[in-house]
């Protein structure tokens, strides 16, 4: 029994409690957004950081998207919360800004800096602001959101001549043409519309809305619009190319799982797709398929593409040197002139401030280079819209009704009425 | 003389008072402190508007809002019952079942057995899901796979028709299709549950008596008499055991719908334990979602209590 | 009623010819030799699930990724294995292992003390905190988490391993089957001891510890286990890397767009082997142990 006693209490001292602040020790949450992933790239910044102001430590948690949100949810209740976090206006700026647990920056946003956002992305001041007016968020990267085809089965199946290669996008006849060719090929499932769970749904929504050029939400933000007659027209439409059989509908899979198959060679087409996405499934891919990012499909042919814009929030903690060194850390990230592009390319996005030009031709990440033929097809982020988490959910269970054979407009009346509420 | 009797049966009784008490103080201090207060915090807060910016009594508001819920109502509870009540009797039976043949066997089968139905437990549900996940896949998946190999095969031999073929396609979407994914949620549930009864039963059944069976054999009764007649009474309280924890397990069935379907597709495997999820963590609702969870508590307490009952009246 | 129905067939069989006794027991087994064969078909099944994991950590990311499944892998590769170790996998070991010992360690002692005392304690009380007990044993955790939260925020231990071990050691299920062990100890041994002279505790370390080991050695093993793989307390307690158990770790390795199989079964196999070998080194005390509590249930 004392044995017992002086066991327990020895490795009662051993246990690590939680780290008392000796020096400034700021602690960093990242999302996996590229390379931000891995721990390597990260202490790697964290070095050229700490070259500069050694006497601040930053510590790094990494998230993942199953779970980080009930970790950041569980961090609020319980008050640890960390000093910065890392991730896109949707999170940022709709969830927890708005919820008043995060602070204002809008003093990173200098006249220079703002200047130099803007002539790179003019609304990207509007998207990292809540409704209160208050900046929550200070941008480094962004993309548009594209799908991709697998250029090789699209030449074995007759169907390149669909696609414009220049521009990189097609109208919806076309599109049903060449997966009409797919099909006639052998290639028995050209794409799937998944739809179960939210992973990816960036793809599903921007497939949807372009058909018949719905808008996913008004010009104002404050209501979602895929009722509309455009909207529940472009809806109709998926499911009559599901029932067509041009595409399949799944709501067994999420994007993820979609790209999977994509790159295994089962699907010619992926509707979840970036630039980022392309390096990190680069091992994967059989042999013999040649990805080919192109635009969604849409009447005219001229599309607008969903956006994704990653970058730091600083929580609310109330110490005002953590706030101070968060600060530093964010301007040494995102606006050093040598550090600033490093940051930006370990996204495998694009940077949002117009002075870092082309980070990517002539390195590694060539091939991202190529997804700049996008950038005037964005259409803005609408993620900041008034209950977007309760929207993200409701949106798959939208897709899982109509794909069920639920009356479309009907189906898309209940999805709004449920979003729209409050 | 009877006065320091009664003297000492007094200090008897205080000693043991004190003593018992002194026993209970370290585990009554955990349970009280991490286990009674945050249920009692929990049934405070389940009155309240409680979300990550707002706290507001509202009385029974949460509770009328469950019961007017059609997620809630129509699938949430629904579809935990039909979990309950298909997997309680499926992991009895067949934990019964595998353990009548094993027990019999030479030590290193009974070993091994117990063992691999072990497994799945011990592997953990994060694991284990990922790949199950890849068993149910529609396009990859081995499920459809060897379907479809079997269907061909069946074919060949001119034992199907065509007219079965699409169960044989290779095209099943088991996990994307309403009327297959809570009965494939079941399944993979089933599996990570008969580890532990398997493992009772043996032992139960290696310590029935065995003059009894003997004598019932002379006089020619079947195995079925001998089961029914001899084994099954001395088994019951660990069958009740089994069917207590079971139950439990079942109505707190949530890791694998979190990691596997999210509750779809539309809703058909929804359950009350995964919705509380959804609201408390996903939409930080933490009044409502304390209200479902006092509703579970009571729904899981009233089912149990029946189980208590029944065996009691079984053995009386 | 129910005396007649079942006597009547017994009788009837006892005049039954003597070959007839002899096809009984060639139906025997033959039923033995399907049921096991049946059973074989079965057991694949449940450890075709580990064997995936095991072999598709070694796969290529093609591999793991064909779209025909590729039952062995040609190509053995240890580039997932690489990849886990970038991240402190073997510090996230180190985690759960203490997590695990810890809470094994305080539940057992608790749980031993609680359970003998009611079980053999006749103290004021002892049937209303009996059934506390069992009652919470209904409850669905998850309900109470977010209040748990707040409390070791509130203590100072939220992001710390006590987070997870304090909670788990609360659990009641312990101290119930420890109470069903109890059960066991003979009141008249209890009595000898006293009338020896022997005080409270050298009673309990000297007669009730030694009768109740093996129950001791149940919940060992049982609160190892299902603390080794209840993930989502870990989830909300923890989160600073230095603190992630592994079973938190391989959750986290899957990502939104880009799940890497072949990561998150390197991952899954790391975490389950050791517990397999635990398990299986420890299986005949184990087995022996939950049996003795339940049948008493």
């Amino acid at each position: 029994m004392k044995k017992l006693l002086a066991l327990v209490l020895c490795l009662l001292m051993v246990v690590p409690f939680a780290a008392t602040a000796e020096d400034v020790t700021i602690t960093l949450w990242t999302y996996p957004i590229g390379s931000w992933a891995n721990e390597s790239t990260v202490n790697e910044i964290i070095a050229n950081f700490n070259a500069v102001h050694p006497e601040i430590k930053v510590n790094v948690q990494y998230l993942d998207y199953q779970s980080g949100d009930d970790q950041v949810t569980s961090a609020i209740e319980a008050k640890t919360t960390p000093d910065i976090i890392f991730e896109g206006p949707e999170r940022l700026v709709a969830n927890w800004g708005a919820n008043g647990k995060m602070l204002d920056i809008s003093d990173l946003w200098t006249e220079e800096t703002a200047a130099d956002i803007a002539a790179a992305s003019p609304t990207m001041l509007a998207t990292c602001t809540g409704a209160d007016g208050k900046v929550y968020l200070y941008p480094l990267c962004m993309t548009t959101h594209c799908m991709v085809i697998d250029q090789a089965a699209f030449e074995a199946a007759g169907a390149m001549q669909y696609v414009n290669l220049e521009t990189r996008t097609w109208t919806n006849e076309q599109f049903a043409k060449a997966c009409e060719a797919l099909v006639n090929a052998g290639y028995a499932i050209p794409g799937i519309v998944y739809c179960g769970g939210q992973g990816g749904d960036q793809g599903t929504r921007a497939l949807a809305y372009n058909l018949y050029n719905a808008t996913f939400t008004n010009d104002a933000k404050t209501e979602y619009t895929m009722n509309s007659e455009a909207g529940v027209k472009s809806l109709q439409q998926l499911v009559d190319w599901v029932n067509d059989g041009l595409l399949v509908s799944d709501p067994g899979i999420v994007a993820g799982d979609a790209i999977a198959l994509f790159c295994n060679g089962t699907t010619q087409m992926s509707f979840c797709w970036n630039a980022a996405l392309l390096e990190t499934n680069k091992q994967t891919l059989a042999d013999g398929v040649k990805p080919l990012a192109m635009a969604f499909p849409s009447e005219d042919g001229v599309p607008v593409l969903d956006g994704g814009v990653w970058g730091f929030g600083l929580f609310n903690n109330g110490d005002e040197a953590k706030v101070a060194a968060a600060k530093e850390f964010i301007k040494f990230v995102c606006d050093d002139a040598v550090q600033g592009p490093k940051s930006a390319y370990a996204t495998g996005y694009f940077p949002v401030k117009a002075s870092f030009g082309d980070i990517y031709t002539g390195t590694e990440k060539e091939g991202n280079a190529d997804y700049a033929v996008f950038s005037p097809y964005f259409g803005g982020i609408y993620q900041t819209a008034p209950n977007w988490t309760v929207q993200r959910t409701e949106w798959w269970n939208l897709l899982q009704r109509i794909f069920a054979g639920g009356d479309v407009a009907t189906e898309a009346n209940v999805y709004a009425a449920n979003v729209n509420v409050k | 003389m009877q006065k320091t009797v009664s003297l000492s049966m007094k200090a008897e009784r205080r000693r043991e008072n004190i003593a018992g008490y002194l026993y209970m103080a370290p585990s009554l201090i955990f349970f009280l402190g991490f286990v009674i207060f945050p249920m009692g915090m929990c049934l405070f807060t389940s009155f309240f508007d409680y979300t990550m910016t707002d706290f507001t009594f509202s009385g029974f508001q949460n509770y009328a809002r469950a019961f007017n819920d059609s997620i809630f109502t129509n699938h949430a509870l629904i579809n935990t019952i039909v979990i309950v009540l298909v997997s309680v009797p499926v992991v009895c039976l067949f934990s019964l079942w595998v353990a009548t043949i094993i027990y019999k066997m030479r030590d290193f089968g009974t070993s091994f057995y117990r063992c691999v139905f072990y497994l799945p437990v011990v592997t953990g549900s994060v694991a284990v899901t990922v790949v199950w996940k890849w068993i149910f896949n529609n396009y990859t998946g081995v499920l459809n796979f060897i379907m479809k190999n079997m269907g061909g095969m069946l074919q060949d031999i001119g034992l199907m028709e065509k007219t079965m073929g699409t169960v044989f396609s290779g095209n099943w979407n088991w996990l994307g299709n309403p009327a297959t994914a809570l009965g494939c949620i079941i399944m993979i549930l089933l599996t990570t549950s008969v580890g532990q009864p398997i493992v009772l039963y043996v032992s139960a059944l290696s310590n029935v008596n065995h003059s009894l069976i003997e004598a019932a054999e002379v006089d020619g009764a079947t195995n079925m008499q001998v089961f029914w007649r001899i084994k099954w009474p001395q088994i019951m309280p660990t069958t009740l055991y089994i069917l207590v924890i079971t139950t439990i397990n079942s109505f707190q069935c949530f890791a694998l719908i979190q990691l596997l379907t999210s509750g779809g597709p539309v809703n058909s495997t929804q359950t009350i334990m995964y919705y509380i999820y959804y609201n408390v963590f996903k939409m930080q609702d933490y009044g409502y979602g304390s209200a479902m969870g006092v509703i579970l508590a009571v729904i899981i307490a009233l089912f149990s209590a029946i189980q208590f009952k029944l065996a009691k009246t079984d053995n009386g | 009623m129910d005396n007649t129905i079942n006597t009547k067939p017994i009788r009837k069989m006892k005049n039954k010819p003597q070959h007839g006794q002899d096809h009984s027991v060639q139906s025997k087994k033959g039923y033995f030799i399907v049921s096991v064969i049946v059973l074989v078909v079965i057991a694949i099944l449940f450890i075709f699930p580990l064997y995936w994991i095991i072999t598709g950590s070694f796969k290529t990311p093609q591999a793991v990724n064909a779209r025909v499944p590729v039952w062995f892998p040609l190509q053995w590769t240890t580039v997932h294995y690489s990849k886990l170790f970038q991240r402190p996998a073997f510090q996230w070991l180190g985690n759960t292992v203490l997590i695990c010992g810890l809470s094994m360690l305080l539940t057992c002692i608790t749980a031993s003390m609680g359970g003998y005392a009611l079980a053999k304690k006749k103290f004021i009380g002892r049937a209303v905190i009996f059934s506390m007990f069992v009652c919470a044993m209904a409850l669905p955790k998850q309900v109470i988490l977010i209040p748990l939260l707040k409390e070791m925020a509130f203590l100072r231990l939220h992001n710390t391993l006590w987070a997870v071990i304090l909670p788990t050691v609360g659990w009641p299920f312990g101290v119930f089957l420890m109470k069903q062990f109890s059960e066991n100890i003979p009141g008249e041994l209890l009595e000898a001891a006293r009338i020896d002279g022997a005080g409270e505790v050298l009673t309990f370390t000297n007669i009730v510890f030694p009768m109740i080991k093996p129950g001791i050695g149940a919940l060992a093993i049982f609160t190892f286990i299902t603390t080794w793989n209840d993930y989502f307390l870990q989830l909300i307690m923890l989160n600073d890397t230095k603190v992630l158990s592994i079973s938190l770790g391989i959750a986290k390795l899957q990502s939104e767009m880009s799940t890497d199989y072949g990561l998150i079964m390197a991952g899954a196999a790391l975490g389950s082997v050791p517990i397999i070998a635990i398990f299986l080194v420890f299986q005949k005390f184990f087995t022996r142990g939950i049996t003795m509590g339940a049948v008493k249930g």
